[in-house]
């Protein structure tokens, strides 16, 4: 079945705790579980709240990862979302300098970030023959550009801007126990995200377009609705990747939000979402995210080369997408053994 | 026979619609500034981007097979860096030598990537993403970070040195072979059925993990030449160095009409795509147009280019169904 | 039964080959409890062998930084104890590595434990991770090198918090949140050294122009300034006319570019001024390579400059400045000693001595508190040889 299972170890059928075990999903919770002791450890300072204070600069990329979750499965891919958060975080900064109050910055910026998905969603659907990476490679070096413009023309210059009222911010960056709020926001939208993908019509017709998007056109699915809507839908996370940045740098500048997008589809793609559509769910994204999240805290604690760490994190991208030839590999050996 | 009008020529063929473009920023730039049509200044176009000209040649291969490698500048880090070392450490400062050694790292590299995308039937765009964040990192741990600067290459960079024939050659003779093997080659054509439709390809007795698995070694080994050249003509090896300019070969090929969905393209296009971003970057420090301005600029005119692409191809497809009709 | 088996095997496969990574580039910090996991994590070593490549100098430098900490339990010596950390901007900059030696060899001269972090990448964002993690790891000093002036303001108020005492060197970072600033040399010193250069290449007069970084380097911006209220202030430099201020944004081949691009729109400049390491060594090249009559000043390392730098038209650049890294990194270690053992609190006054660097006294400095390491270096013909295998 479409979309259900992340990416297949086995050829088991459906249905009961075995087979949950066996799916991608049961071994990424494995792997996570791994990761965890491993922390514990390699480092005297891995606890619950040293990783939970480590978090929040990274928890901002997961709310981006669910809007990239979408437009994967859709088959499309959107690389100008890092440049979008920097142009939204730097219209925040600036618009609150200028005297808007906190809750208009932050209307604010999960407005330029809703617009900047519209105008992504605009063009890929106005022109169907573009792909989306080249529409998406263009408007990161516009979003990116309008900030590095803003920066000089509206702010001070010097291609960085800090927000003088930080008050709203602080409140955003508090924390409930031991737990950030950014913490209970990302599980909130996390949810959200999951179940309208996993369990609603709106959900179902992403798979089917995913999966054929011609099909799916003569069955009635308004694709290129559907489409600009997912569009949309990311660059407002997108905003709200900014604001919850915002809050672990009270500003802004040029280099803001630089490489998140190949990070946020590393975790799609680890999480068992496959780029060419129709297949993966967020679930599994979501488990991976915590696992990459978790590393690197961990590998950070233990003051590993920060270069390492990519190189670990491409290993890991590269072995778990061959997963699926590995296993049936072996399938087909002993099959003929 | 009837006459064509200029329109029609115009739209009919996506290169002279580039030719046109090509024309437009050439006379805008240069009523702002004539000193740019200076012989120098055209020849300067060619040699800073001859990375951008070399490896759009690599990624039109993989594009018509309807693949992508975003890995390119990571493995141009890793060979050029370890040939900048190899000189720093006094190991070898053999030219020639040198070159084939940043190119076989180019070519592991590359092969890697066939492989995997071929018999592991991974997603490209993956498979690359992973060794983007692989071979960068590899660059940076041997690097130790040190660099490899102009007086460990002292001898190796006369070879790129403003004004000296080699990285032309190299240029010239790239672009020579690829528009004889692309056009009149088995191998060519190969690439090309592949692309277009990979099942016809292969019932028609097309090896494609062999040709997908060649196109990406290719793609390696010109990666790693551009990371030698790299360091030959900047006399310097830097970790980090072209960070991001994958990006800049892929518009370079998507502005000069290769398909991302496969079987469209050409090595004349892409020679014309890989100018456009060439020009786009030796003309903005000369009009005079403040800094902060240009990465906007820079992005409006490939969008700009990429959408009259599209609206081209439709006057075309529209056209030629009317000349059904009739 | 046995598909079971293999997703439990994959999944143990993935974290082996972690812990495998954790193994062959053991960190710099020399805690002792954490060795015990890392050999033990030795014989899955052959399960990621892209890790094995990592250079044995690497190795050779870590297994020095453990004998070092392991001597230093024995004597009572005034730091040990305690782990002293540096944030460099990011990783693969030779200036960047140069300072840590310097840091790395004052503070473990002086038993203290050095940890060295270098960020993926040259962006506040990367600096924030590798600062929260030195906060989970409860050093007692962080010195930064900022790559944003604004951005960590945050993450080091928590640190702050935390009881870290944090300086700043290099690159500054907002004032109040650090205790001090380890100047390499004060703005007015570098734009009146830079200034007087341009002064003396140009023969007092005609066109020249400056090849900057990024436009938002905060170093460079100030220099700039420095140099351009000078030129307005100093009547001696009134037939100067500084024609454009580029941007190379660190990249050889956009600072080519951009080389070029002043040539070529200013047929009558005679001096570029380029106050960063990468646009100095890029433009030289570019210079030398056109035979120009141009010539060439500014910032830069001398071993990537070596080969430009000479007093006949062969060469682009007659001299340059710079600062000793390694003793910039020296000085931010002794700082960071002394502000821990409370020699100083960080107030303008404070003197302390900075091992054979000497004594130095903290400075205020338009309303910051700074240490400036001294006079920039001149390097000409006649000593750059002798520095450009140091740095």
């Amino acid at each position: 079945m479409a979309g259900k299972s992340g990416r297949e170890i086995s050829a088991v059928p459906e249905g009961g705790i075995k087979s949950k075990l066996l799916s991608w999903e049961g071994a990424l919770v494995l792997i996570l579980i791994g990761v965890n002791i491993l922390g514990v450890a390699i480092s005297p300072n891995y606890n619950v709240n040293n990783v939970l204070r480590e978090m929040p600069r990274y928890l901002a990329e997961i709310f981006m990862m669910f809007g990239m979750g979408y437009i994967l499965v859709l088959g499309d891919i959107d690389i100008s979302v890092g440049a979008l958060v920097c142009l939204a975080g730097t219209v925040t900064v600036l618009s609150s300098n200028a005297g808007a109050p906190f809750i208009v910055a932050v209307i604010i910026c999960l407005g330029v970030g809703l617009l900047g998905g519209m105008l992504n969603g605009f063009i890929a659907t106005r022109f169907t023959e573009l792909p989306t990476m080249i529409v998406t490679l263009g408007t990161q070096i516009i979003f990116r550009g309008i900030a590095e413009v803003l920066f000089e023309t509206w702010g001070n210059g010097g291609g960085t801007a800090s927000m003088a009222d930080t008050k709203g911010l602080m409140l955003l960056a508090k924390k409930l126990g031991p737990f950030p709020i950014a913490f209970f926001c990302v599980i909130i939208v996390g949810v959200i995200m999951i179940v309208v993908l996993a369990k609603t019509t709106f959900g179902r017709k992403l798979y089917a377009i995913g999966s054929n998007k011609t099909a799916a056109y003569y069955a009635g699915i308004k694709v290129e609705r559907i489409r600009f809507i997912c569009y949309s839908l990311l660059g407002f996370l997108s905003g709200l990747c900014a604001l919850f940045l915002l809050t672990a740098t009270f500003g802004s500048n040029t280099t803001t939000g630089q490489g998140f997008e190949m990070e946020v589809i590393a975790m799609c793609v680890f999480g068992g979402i496959a780029t060419t559509g129709g297949k993966g769910n967020l679930t599994g994204a979501f488990i991976a995210a915590f696992i990459i999240v978790c590393l690197r805290i961990a590998l950070g604690q233990r003051n590993i080369n920060t270069q390492v760490i990519l190189v670990i994190i491409g290993l890991m991208l590269i072995i778990s997408v061959l997963v699926p030839s590995i296993s049936s590999a072996i399938t087909a050996r002993k099959k003929r053994a | 026979m009837k006459k064509k009008s200029i329109g029609q020529f115009l739209s009919e063929s996506r290169e002279a619609s580039l030719v046109i473009v090509l024309a437009v920023l050439l006379i805008v730039v240069g009523i702002i500034n004539p000193s740019f049509l200076s012989f120098t200044n055209i020849r300067q176009i060619f040699l800073n981007n001859t990375l951008t000209f070399i490896m759009a040649l690599g990624m039109l291969c993989v594009m018509l097979t309807a693949g992508i490698d975003i890995s390119i500048t990571s493995t141009l880090a890793f060979a050029g860096m370890s040939i900048g070392l190899l000189q720093k450490y006094n190991v070898l400062h053999n030219t020639f030598l040198l070159f084939v050694i940043g190119a076989l790292i180019g070519v592991v590299c590359g092969f890697l990537n066939g492989i995997i995308i071929a018999k592991g039937h991974v997603a490209p765009i993956i498979c690359t993403m992973g060794f983007m964040y692989i071979w960068r990192g590899m660059a940076y741990v041997i690097s130790n970070n040190n660099w490899a600067s102009g007086m460990d290459v002292a001898g190796f960079s006369d070879f790129g040195k403003d004004g000296a024939p080699g990285p032309y050659i190299i240029l010239i003779l790239a672009y020579i072979i690829f528009f004889i093997v692309m056009k009149w080659t088995r191998f060519g054509r190969r690439i090309y059925a592949v692309g277009s439709n990979t099942e016809a390809a292969q019932v028609s007795g097309i090896n494609v993990d062999r040709t997908l698995t060649s196109v990406y070694t290719i793609m390696g080994f010109l990666a790693g030449l551009a990371g030698v050249l790299s360091v030959s003509i900047y006399a310097s090896a830097q970790p980090n160095m072209q960070y991001g300019k994958e990006m800049d070969v892929i518009a370079a090929c998507v502005i000069g009409g290769v398909s991302m969905s496969g079987g469209r393209g050409s090595v004349a296009g892409t020679f014309l795509g890989a100018l456009i971003i060439g020009i786009i970057s030796k003309a903005l420090p000369m009009v005079n147009i403040p800094n902060f301005w240009q990465n906007l600029i820079k992005g409006v005119i490939i969008l700009a280019v990429v959408v009259l692409n599209v609206v081209t191809q439709r006057t075309m497809d529209r056209q030629n169904l009317l000349r059904r009709e009739m | 039964m046995k598909k079971k088996v293999l997703s439990v095997l994959l999944a143990s496969a993935m974290v082996a080959s972690v812990l495998a990574g954790c193994g062959s580039s053991a960190a710099d910090t020399a805690a002792p409890a954490a060795d015990a996991a890392a050999e033990e994590a030795a014989p899955a070593e052959e399960a990621a062998p892209a890790e094995e490549a990592a250079p044995a100098e690497e190795a050779a430098t870590e297994a020095a930084v453990d004998t070092a900490a392991a001597d230093s339990a024995a004597p009572a010596a005034d730091a040990s104890g305690s782990t002293y950390a540096l944030v460099t901007k990011s990783a693969g900059n030779p200036f960047m590595e140069r300072m840590a030696s310097g840091f790395q060899e004052a503070v473990e001269a002086q038993g203290g434990t050095v940890v060295i972090q270098n960020p993926e990448a040259a962006t506040p964002d990367a600096q924030i991770s590798v600062i929260q993690s030195l906060i989970s790891q409860g050093v007692s000093s962080i010195a930064v090198d900022g790559n944003d002036a604004n951005a960590l303001t945050a993450v080091l108020t928590e640190a702050k918090d935390a009881g870290i005492k944090i300086l700043t060197l290099d690159s500054d970072v907002a004032p109040d949140t650090r205790t001090v600033y380890c100047n390499q040399a004060g703005v007015q010193q570098i734009g009146e050294t830079l200034m007087e250069a341009v002064y003396d290449l140009t023969g007092g007069e005609g066109d020249w122009a400056i090849l900057s970084a990024t436009s938002q380097a905060t170093n460079q911006n100030a220099w700039i300034d420095a140099m351009k209220k000078l030129m307005e202030s100093d009547s001696k430099y009134a037939k100067l006319n500084l024609v454009e201020v580029a941007y190379g944004d660190d990249e050889p081949q956009k600072s080519t570019d951009q080389t070029q691009a002043l040539l070529q729109n200013y047929p009558d400049l005679k001096v570029i001024c380029a106050p960063t390491t990468v646009g100095i060594a890029a433009a030289a090249k570019v210079l030398q390579d056109q035979k120009s009559t141009v010539k060439l000043t500014g910032l830069g390392l001398p071993s990537e400059m070596a080969e430009y730098i000479g007093d006949d038209d062969a060469h682009s650049c007659p001299y340059m400045y710079l600062w000793n890294p390694i003793d910039l990194g020296r000085l931010a270690g002794y700082t960071s000693i002394a502000l821990v053992d409370g020699t100083i609190t960080g107030a303008a006054g404070d003197k302390f001595t900075a091992g054979d660097l000497g004594d130095y006294t903290i400075e205020e400095i338009d309303g910051s508190t700074q240490i400036i390491l001294g006079p920039p270096f001149k390097f000409d013909p006649s000593n750059i040889d002798e520095w450009k295998s140091v740095y």
